[in-house]
């Protein structure tokens, strides 16, 4: 099998606080299977079809790197609508989930215009969103981080990745966390989210497969010292 | 009204050690709130003025090698204990020396956190403000590392003069058109030292001007190094105690900064060479028969200077990484991510996990491709390390600050602790 491409976009400006342990750990998972796996590093400028990635993962960054990178993505917007649409799997973070929604709205008001493949929008400012945060979704309890003032309101019919059972997640009062279209994710989890959340890393290799045509089920890992390490996270404030 | 706040904030302060308290903070904090021009009244008194570090790594280091260079020459030095680096363990260095009318010093080196530092520079005024370097630390705390270098540059503001770090772009964007004197090192060194962008693919490249002081060679030795610093035209060799380049960086910063205040480079040999590491910076403590190396970790870089010093040494030994995640940690665990675990993989060293979220450092180094066992309790996890060690080795313990502290309490049981974080 040709080795599965992952896309690590924007690392260089979108790498706040450990994003880059989610490319460490759909790496890793493929490695310990015996699969060939090859990380793409793209960034701004640089010319890339999407569709040729199997995963892409994004991450978040501070306003400045957002505003660096958010002329890029709107250029890149059709072929990343191309790529969801033709099933890549993405995994985007924080900042780059918030640029993946309509808009975001800036405190001041200023409005800052996202590529719409999330039915949703941002207004950012209030109060911070900062904690540990427990998320319940069809891959089993998600755990991990959040850190953001951003609000995020999903759309009637825009459907969530889960339900917040601890923290704050899209926002202080829908309960919801993240969105999902097609194979799409946006999720506020850092920590970062896939090396301690094994199964969600797990389906996001699954689909990436099952779109190659290759699809086996995954062999098992032994994941207790993923286990452990959310559990430990869930218990703390 | 100045001689009533210090008298009630010592007193206090005195009250505050009797119930067995440290007395670091509580002094100032109570003393502000009766005055609160206190540190501008108290700091105007000093007849050489007041010298700010900054900076997120290097800074209690930074300051205690300047302090000791000044205090050689003939100084007296007022400092706050390191970690009492807010507001109020200004005000309560300040009142812990004010004497007979008037503070007892000639000049005060204030290291300053990142977040108080854009209140204090306005509220000090110093005669010279030194920046060690600015990486990402502890964003659920600090908040935007653009935010933490825009408190910085509004303290420049404030300061007759700077002494600049021309090897770190967040430090060296910091100054704008104003003059300022740069430290900084040899091409070899730099490029071993990564800054905050260059982690993730930015190419490495000088800042700012030649720098004016500059780390010509660090080359380990015993526990510390011999430094080498080349300075208005001469060269300065100093046998440190303090191990790595980064504190070459803080050496080449505070001769830097001791020139500008009037002590030749040449004359602070003897005081930094005997000057013993601060709390926890590289700080060896002899227990059951080792010698337990501590090295303090807060953020990315930070551990990421430790596991250099790891992989520098050859000989096979036992190492402890312990995260917490307590305010001052940063309750964020996230930043483990961003270090360079992977450095370690093939090295002969046998690793352990511990804190409270010893779970995430044994995943962070499992993804690593290291082999690590996990203790969150601090006693079994410190015996586990040491028993590890022959008699005589020594052991590595690389924690974040609380962690620090309960691994403190185990290898100095009973010894009161001045340096509490406020």
């Amino acid at each position: 099998m040709n080795p599965l491409v992952i896309v690590h976009l924007y690392g260089r400006e979108m790498n706040i606080y450990g994003d880059t342990g989610n490319v460490l750990a759909l790496r890793r998972r493929l490695e310990w299977r015996g699969m060939a796996v090859r990380v793409d590093r793209v960034g701004v400028g640089d010319d890339y079809d999407l569709r040729r990635a199997d995963i892409v993962v994004t991450g978040g960054g501070e306003d400045s790197a957002q505003m660096a990178i958010a002329g890029d993505l709107a250029d890149r917007g059709p072929n990343v609508h191309l790529a969801v649409g033709d099933g890549v799997v993405f995994l985007t973070v924080c900042g780059t989930y918030q640029l993946f929604c309509r808009r975001f709205v800036t405190a001041a008001g200023q409005e800052i215009p996202g590529i719409g493949v999330f039915d949703a929008e941002t207004i950012g400012g209030g109060t911070r969103m900062i904690g540990n945060i427990v998320v319940d979704s069809p891959w089993g309890r998600l755990v991990g981080f959040e850190n953001h003032s951003g609000r995020t309101m999903l759309a009637a019919g825009q459907r969530s990745l889960g339900r917040v059972a601890k923290g704050f997640g899209n926002n202080h009062s829908t309960s919801e966390e993240g969105a999902i279209t097609g194979s799409c994710f946006g999720t506020y989890l850092h920590g970062s989210v896939l090396p301690k959340n094994p199964a969600f890393a797990d389906e996001l290799l699954r689909r990436a497969l099952v779109r190659r045509g290759t699809a086996t089920a995954l062999i098992p890992l032994d994941d207790r010292v993923e286990a452990a390490a959310a559990a430990a996270a869930a218990a703390r404030p | 009204m100045v001689r009533l706040a210090v008298a009630v904030g010592r007193l206090t302060g005195l009250a505050s050690r009797l119930i067995g308290r440290g007395g670091t903070a509580v002094p100032g904090l109570v003393a502000e709130r009766l005055d609160r021009s206190l540190i501008e009244h108290l700091a105007s008194g000093l007849s050489d003025g007041v010298v700010i570090v900054t900076g997120t790594n290097g800074k209690t280091t930074t300051t205690k090698m300047l302090v000791a260079i000044l205090e050689s020459a003939g100084k007296r030095v007022l400092t706050n204990p390191a970690g009492s680096n807010l507001a109020r363990g200004v005000a309560t260095a300040l009142i812990t020396a004010f004497r007979r009318g008037a503070v007892q010093a000639d000049l005060a080196v204030f290291e300053i956190d990142e977040a108080a530092v854009r209140a204090l520079g306005a509220r000090l005024t110093p005669r010279l403000i030194v920046v060690t370097n600015l990486a990402r630390d502890q964003l659920d705390r600090y908040g935007e590392l653009d935010t933490t270098a825009g408190h910085v540059a509004a303290a420049i503001e404030h300061a007759a003069a700077v002494v600049l770090n021309a090897d770190d772009p967040m430090v060296a964007g910091l100054c704008g058109a104003r003059a300022a004197a740069w430290f900084g090192a040899v091409d070899a060194i730099r490029s071993t030292m990564p800054d905050d962008r260059s982690l993730y693919g930015e190419p490495m490249t000088p800042s700012g001007p030649a720098p004016d002081s500059v780390l010509l060679s660090s080359v380990r030795e015993g526990d510390g190094q011999v430094a080498v610093v080349r300075i208005g035209g001469s060269e300065v060799t100093v046998h440190l105690a303090v191990p790595g380049a980064y504190n070459g960086y803080n050496l080449a910063a505070a001769l830097l900064a001791a020139s500008i205040l009037g002590v030749h480079p040449g004359a602070a040999v003897g005081a930094l060479e005997a000057m013993q590491p601060a709390f926890g910076r590289g700080q060896v403590v002899p227990y059951r028969g080792r010698r337990v190396k501590l090295l303090l970790v807060k953020n990315p870089a930070g551990l990421n200077q430790a596991i250099r010093l790891l992989s520098d040494d050859v000989e096979p030994a036992q190492v402890l990484i312990a995260i917490n995640d307590g305010h001052a940690d940063g309750r964020d665990v996230s930043w483990l991510w961003d270090a360079g675990l992977e450095e370690l993989a093939g090295s002969s060293h046998r690793f352990g996990a511990g804190g409270v979220r010893c779970a995430d450092m044994a995943l962070r180094f499992k993804y690593a491709g290291i082999m690590a066992w996990s203790e969150p309790d601090f006693a079994v996890a410190l015996d586990r390390v040491v028993d590890g060690a022959a008699e005589g080795e020594t052991v590595y313990v690389v924690p974040t600050y609380t962690a620090m502290l309960r691994f403190l309490e185990l290898l100095q049981p009973g010894v009161k602790r001045p340096e509490a974080w406020s």
